[in-house]
């Protein structure tokens, strides 16, 4: 499939028709993925190469039939239609806010003051590496912003927050989101086989995947994969990390004003807010009614199904939202500089999870 | 009518409503079971 074949599709203004069209595609996936699961899921010797059937786990098979549909709703001209109900965040959100009300806000504040030490740790560490290592190779300034603040915060809503602040171009922001996509996808299988390796307490695996996998859907998937505890963990660890987004946007858009372009008006202060992750308030409310005792056995069963189906909604969108495209366009020193951070960023955090949460903020379920 | 709405303010409404319907028994934990 080329650039070209999906420029040639009609393209119709998205409205109603075409959001429940790609809705119903998504639901449709998403029964798939789940029929998959239950098929494998009993197995005890996958192949005859020795592997479970449980070890793979609903996001997996989300993802890879959403990544198979993508090539063959391309290949068919049929993916510009129903485009608009591909909404990845808008699941992804839906599945956070009710995974709080599972999660004792106890649980939250321990976690996530260790998260925020971690975040403080992590973001500035790989933040400053990445716009090194991005000088040392040449790249652009914009570039080297949008991509630090991508691979040191949260992926793609962060490589946009930073663009809005340095004025980076469209391409820029095409290109990085790419490559934290590309990149967490893989990311978001192996880092549960490394930490089932190391034999990784499913708090600390979770607090690796929350400061090391890029996007927050791979970082659920990852979660998801090595248990249930090590899921809210790592959720818990990336919407902290998430919070710094409106901070780190003000910085730079105050360095790049100030410094790169050398005016003395200051950005409003504003951006704090307006950059913030809203969801994540829904998420502290939900927390609290569980806290209170307010939901039942039944209403917790009902809640836990529910958020199961939006995150497998969310990893259908992200294996469908895979764009290559405008991969080719800036050379590979970019994706060099990428991969180099990700693999600083996952030593990091290996180091800096293991610390905080084995040692520093150990958190008990 | 274009009424545009925050993605994150929309997915908190959508969950709460979700919520609430299953702290009422409206969802059953059988009809959305994964």
């Amino acid at each position: 499939m080329t650039t070209s074949t999906i420029k040639q599709e009609q393209k119709a203004a998205p409205g109603v028709v075409n959001f429940l069209v790609g809705l119903a595609i998504v639901v449709a996936l998403a029964f798939l993925a789940r029929w998959l699961k239950g098929q494998v899921y009993g197995i005890e010797n996958l192949f005859g190469w020795g592997v479970p059937g449980k070890v793979l786990e609903y996001p997996i098979w989300a993802a890879l039939v959403g990544l198979v549909a993508n090539y063959v709703l391309k290949a068919i001209r049929f993916f510009e239609y129903p485009k608009s109900g591909f909404r990845t965040e808008l699941f992804l959100k839906i599945g956070l806010v009710l995974l709080g009300a599972g999660i004792s806000f106890k649980v939250i504040i321990t976690a996530a003051s260790g998260a925020i030490i971690q975040g403080v740790i992590m973001v500035a560490a790989v933040y400053f590496f990445s716009w090194w290592l991005g000088g040392k190779f040449g790249l652009p300034d914009t570039l080297r912003a949008v991509m630090s603040t991508a691979v040191s915060i949260c992926g793609v809503s962060a490589a946009i927050a930073s663009a809005g602040s340095v004025l980076a171009k469209k391409e820029e922001i095409t290109y990085v989101t790419a490559l934290v996509i590309i990149t967490a996808l893989p990311l978001m299988v192996i880092a549960p086989l490394i930490a089932g390796a190391l034999n990784m307490p499913e708090p600390v695996a979770g607090a690796w995947f929350g400061g090391n996998v890029d996007t927050t859907a791979a970082v659920v998937g990852a979660g998801t994969i090595y248990g249930e505890t090590a899921q809210q963990i790592a959720s818990i660890v990336k919407q902290t990390q998430n919070v710094l987004i409106g901070v780190v946007a003000f910085l730079l858009a105050l360095y790049f004003t100030t410094v790169v372009e050398g005016k003395k008006e200051k950005p409003n202060a504003a951006i704090i807010w307006q950059r913030f992750p809203k969801f994540v308030l829904g998420f502290i409310v939900t927390s609290l009614i569980f806290t209170f005792g307010w939901i039942t056995k039944d209403a917790s069963g009902a809640i836990g199904g529910m958020k199961d189906w939006a995150f497998c909604l969310a990893f259908v969108c992200m294996g469908l939202e895979l764009e290559v495209a405008g991969f080719k366009k800036m050379g590979w020193a970019p994706v060099v500089v990428y991969l180099i951070v990700t693999i600083f960023n996952t030593l990091l955090a290996l180091a800096i999870s293991w610390l905080i949460f084995g040692w520093l903020f150990p958190v008990s379920l | 009518m274009n009424v545009k709405i925050n993605e994150d303010w929309l997915a908190t409404i959508i969950a709460f409503v979700l919520l609430i319907l299953a702290m009422v028994n409206i969802i059953a934990p059988s009809l959305v079971k994964f």
